[in-house]
């Protein structure tokens, strides 16, 4: 075959250019450890979501020193949890999956994106150094509202963070004389128990007829919250120290509040008593 | 009179057909660029007059439209112009040659309604599943029959060129396959084997699944399928481009082609590597293993070496012709080009864009550098260049020659369609840069209303507002372009007069003819049974390990018909109750 | 005239990549050209081409290209 000089030259040239590309990309994708996207995740059905063990109850979990797991649910047209909250210099690994149709999990200016197919769960590890806040977008054309669906991520600084999650139950009601009790569940996600204390303050403003009670109320309970897991406090609230009217109150544990408000009433006026 | 030798006088049966199909293309470049006017300006926020849930529905059109009915009508066209010229003989049956343009066209009307009812509520269908139809979207049936017959119309239409070349070579037996030829054979051969993949796609999973015969797929399997097609689409768009460069350009410029086996290398390059590399639009997916991801990216990376020697080749041709033509000095002879003729510049102009997309094209082609720009507006605007440019400008060119050729009349006003073709450079040149920047921040593409409300986008540069007029202003000036160009056309059609002053049909010569190059590269099976065996290597795997984790037919995945518009209020409330 | 009136357009065009991806070449090294000042630039170039071809050329050789 009869090449020009010029066209062997310049075939040269491509070549070691293609080589090169491929080294470089090789390197790049070898070298420092960027993680691919690949079949790591495995596969579920979509209609198992609600009972699979990642995925039922989704958010962020600590898997041990700087490690974390995120679990995230897509569907049309919305994430959740909508929103990540993850410390500093962590390494969290996303799984996320979606219930109906294709979507993407997207940090929006950055590397972090991966498509999302119903079918499948993609995984994907992520180091986070620095604190920011950064938007989460779906760029996978997803139905008439596609383009509502975002969400939000938080990298805080290490000391600002944690796993606690706080939830309060308590009567709104309850008969001037009655015990009754603001249960308290405090979940911990770290992979290390919690050792904390609970606190529980019933400040007292209302005041009913000619009788007023002016008394603030502070009770204290020290918790172990075992890794992964969660422990319900009882604070036994007696009424007769109150007296009649609204008593707001407030639980802090590890900088996490719940609250409400208790009602106590006249025997005579109803309410249901204790709880 | 002196005896004109234009290409209506020597086929003048295969002439009309050719017209049809370029006619058909003009259409849908028309329609196609008016939408893209509107989705520019809407996502831009510079003018909304159509809903955005709607929004979806004109982009499918628009993707259809342009890069499926524009490219491949005008493909057929000058496909059919290549091998009746080049084998200087006529189809074997016209009626049969009619035949497949008819099932083309019945396809497009079939995917265009379907898509049409996503806006007319009196069509009861919706297509709103973009060009990509992903599932678990699933369209109306009308929508993938349509696709079907619109493919099987361009099988047949290969299947008309081979036996023309069939019957030439029992007269011809020891002649070598003339280029123009051999460029639309090669060409068919990739696109009969990588449009299996879309067929099988539809045929066994989405026709009968829209159709309630099954009643669930794999999503992945069935997105997998369509990128065996996606890529090597790409190559089917541009290797009619590449031949009117390879034939018409040199001619153009007033010279001849550099090296005929070259060329035909180039196309047996794409034969090769076109197919087993779709899945470089699979990085980010789950369920595909990084060695096959890695695989797709090295043979892409390879599929760059035809493109440079075309490179090569289209400039060592031009640098020729203008040396004919009198031009000296190293770069002076660029002077010397016929920049007056709008088939010559829009080519040459298109070629210049090719290269900066082909720049970017190696940025996504990077596995890890991919995850920064997949699904970005860094895309749209990487293949604006590539496909909406380096195919469509010279498509548009090229017609400034073809039309008097096919007519037996001159342009209309050849002014006018230098002024086109340097209107739509100028106006992509805002259009792209502004979409590659925007992409670089995170703007992401296929998205109505690119404005969120939780956070906003941080440009390193510039602001948003800045980025989103340049994209406008470029989307105006590219519509005029398209409004110039079918002005021209149609009054060079209806209006203009016949002349004798056509040029003959003829295309480049060439330096260095086929004879230098050995007789096995003509060996088209060959090479074809190299480009199945690396489909085979590259895509066996793949594919068996997504039927292996998902199954053939999904983990029991429900269909989404896109019409059902909901609020998404609503929707957030459903979220919430299905959430435990 | 240096070059035809095609080749001036052709040239006028090749201006518009020249100064868009200029600007954002430019803001790359931390210079940052206002849409005004983009303009600005960009009509001086102009100008500067239209001056060239304008300008009478000493030989005849080019007047005789297309
Ligand atoms: C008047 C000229 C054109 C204008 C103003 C225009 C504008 C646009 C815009 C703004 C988008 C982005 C939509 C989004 O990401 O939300 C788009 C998408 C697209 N355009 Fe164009 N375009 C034009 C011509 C073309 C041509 C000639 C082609 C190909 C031959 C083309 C092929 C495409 C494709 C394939 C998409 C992507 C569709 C999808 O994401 O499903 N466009 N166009
Ligand atoms: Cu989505
Ligand atoms: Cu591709």
């Amino acid at each position: 075959m009869n090449i020009h000089t010029y066209e062997k030259t310049w075939l040269a040239v491509a070549m070691v250019l293609i080589v090169g590309f491929i080294a470089t990309i090789t390197y790049g994708a070898v070298g420092p450890g960027i993680a691919m996207i690949d079949d790591d995740g495995g596969t579920i059905d979509p209609d198992t979501i609600n009972d699979d063990e990642r995925f039922s109850d989704p958010g962020v979990t600590h898997v041990g020193g700087n490690e974390y797991e995120a679990a995230v649910v897509a569907q049309a047209w919305a994430y959740t949890p909508s929103e990540i909250t993850v410390p500093a210099n962590s390494t969290v690994t996303f799984y996320v999956t979606s219930r109906d149709v294709t979507h993407s999990y997207t940090v929006a200016g950055t590397n972090v994106n991966t498509m999302v197919v119903p079918g499948q769960v993609s995984e994907m590890t992520v180091e986070f150094d620095e604190p920011g806040e950064y938007g989460i977008l779906c760029n996978e054309y997803c139905g008439a509202y596609h383009h509502t669906m975002e969400g939000k991520l938080n990298v805080v600084p290490e000391d600002e963070f944690d796993l606690t999650e706080l939830s309060t139950e308590a009567p709104d009601e309850a008969q001037l004389g009655n015990q009754t009790t603001i249960n308290t569940t405090v979940s911990n996600d770290m992979n290390y128990d919690l050792e904390t204390t609970a606190t529980l303050e019933i400040g007292n403003q209302t005041v009913e007829q000619d009788q007023t009670v002016e008394q603030d109320q502070t009770v204290e309970q020290d918790v172990t919250v075992p890794a992964h897991g969660s422990e319900t406090l009882e604070f036994a609230v007696d009424t007769t120290d109150f007296g009649t009217g609204d008593h707001d109150w407030t639980v802090t544990v590890d900088g996490h509040e719940g609250s409400g408000t208790l009602t106590v009433t006249n025997a005579t006026e109803g309410g249901d008593g204790d709880a | 009179m002196a005896m004109r030798n234009a290409y209506i006088d020597q086929f003048p049966e295969e002439a009309r057909v050719i017209r049809a199909a370029l006619w058909s293309s003009f259409l849908a470049l028309m329609i196609g660029g008016t939408l893209g006017l509107i989705q520019g300006l809407h996502r831009t926020n510079v003018l909304r007059f159509i809903p955005s849930q709607d929004y979806y529905t004109v982009l499918t059109a628009h993707g259809v439209l342009l890069v499926i009915t524009f490219t491949i009508f005008f493909l057929v066209g000058i496909f059919t112009w290549a091998v009746t010229t080049s084998l200087d003989r006529g189809v074997k049956d016209i009626r049969f040659t009619w035949g497949w343009y008819a099932m083309m066209s019945l396809g497009t009307l079939l995917v265009g309604v379907s898509i049409l009812g996503g806006v007319v509520d009196q069509i009861p269908m919706n297509a709103d599943v973009l060009y990509t139809f992903y599932s678990p979207f699933q369209a109306h049936p009308a929508f993938y029959v349509g696709f079907v017959l619109f493919v099987v119309g361009t099988w047949l239409a290969g299947f008309d060129w081979f036996r023309t070349w069939w019957a030439w070579k029992k007269d011809n037996p020891d002649e070598r396959i003339p280029l123009p030829t051999f460029m639309a054979l090669t060409t068919m051969l990739f696109w009969y084997l990588s449009s299996i993949g879309v067929a099988i796609s539809i045929l066994a999973f989405l026709l009968p699944w829209s159709l309630g015969i099954i009643d669930s797929v794999n999503p992945l399997l069935t997105r997998t399928l369509f990128w065996f097609f996606g890529h090597p689409v790409v190559y089917f768009w541009l290797m009619p481009a590449y031949m009117l460069w390879y034939t018409m350009l040199p001619k153009l410029s007033g010279g001849k082609l550099f090296s005929d086996p070259l060329a035909r290398v180039v196309f047996v390059l794409f034969l090769i590597l076109s197919t087993p590399v779709g899945i470089h639009h699979q990085y980010l997916d789950p369920g595909i293993a990084e060695g096959f991801k890695f695989i797709a990216m090295t043979n892409t990376m390879f599929l760059l070496l035809p493109s440079l020697l075309t490179a090569f080749t289209v400039v060592a041709s031009m640098e020729h012709g203008a040396r004919q033509r009198g031009g000296e000095g190293y770069l002076s002879w660029l002077k010397a080009l016929p920049w007056r003729d709008p088939a010559f510049t829009g080519m040459a102009l298109a070629g210049l864009m090719f290269a900066a997309g082909g720049f970017s094209g190696m940025i996504n082609a990077g596995l890890s550098i991919n995850y920064l720009v997949h699904n970005s507006w860094w895309v749209v605007g990487h293949f604006h260049l590539t496909v909406g440019t380096a195919v469509a400008l010279t498509f548009m060119a090229a017609s400034y020659w073809f039309i008097p050729q096919l007519t037996g009349k001159e342009i209309w006003n050849r002014s006018l369609g230098l002024v086109q073709v340097v209107l739509w450079f100028i106006g992509m040149t805002f259009m792209s840069n502004a979409m590659h920047r925007a992409g670089l921040f995170g703007i992401p593409r296929r998205t109505a209303e690119p404005q969120y409300e939780g956070f906003s986008f941080d440009p390193a540069v510039g602001t948003v507002a800045e980025i989103d007029a340049q994209v406008a202003l470029g989307a105006a000036l590219l519509t005029l372009s398209v409004y110039l160009f079918i002005t021209n056309m149609v009054l060079t059609t209806i209006g203009g007069s016949t002349s004798d002053a056509i040029p003959d049909n003829t295309y480049a010569g060439t330096l260095s003819g086929p004879e230098d190059s050995p007789a096995i590269i003509d060996n088209l099976k060959l090479w074809t049974s190299i480009a199945v065996v690396l489909v085979i290597i590259a895509y066996s795997l793949p594919l068996a390990s997504i039927i292996d984790a998902g199954g053939l037919f999904g983990p029991g995945i429900d269909p989404w018909k896109p019409s059902v518009v909901v609020d998404p209020s609503l929707v957030l409330e459903s979220v919430r109750g299905v959430m435990p | 005239m240096r070059i035809s009136k095609g080749g001036l357009l052709v040239i006028m065009a090749f201006l518009t990549p020249l100064i868009v991806e200029l600007r954002t070449v430019l803001s790359w090294f931390g210079i940052r050209l206002s849409v005004v000042e983009t303009g600005a630039l960009g009509l001086a170039l102009i100008v500067a081409v239209l001056i060239w071809a304008m300008w009478p050329s000493n030989g005849d050789t080019e007047a005789k290209l297309a």
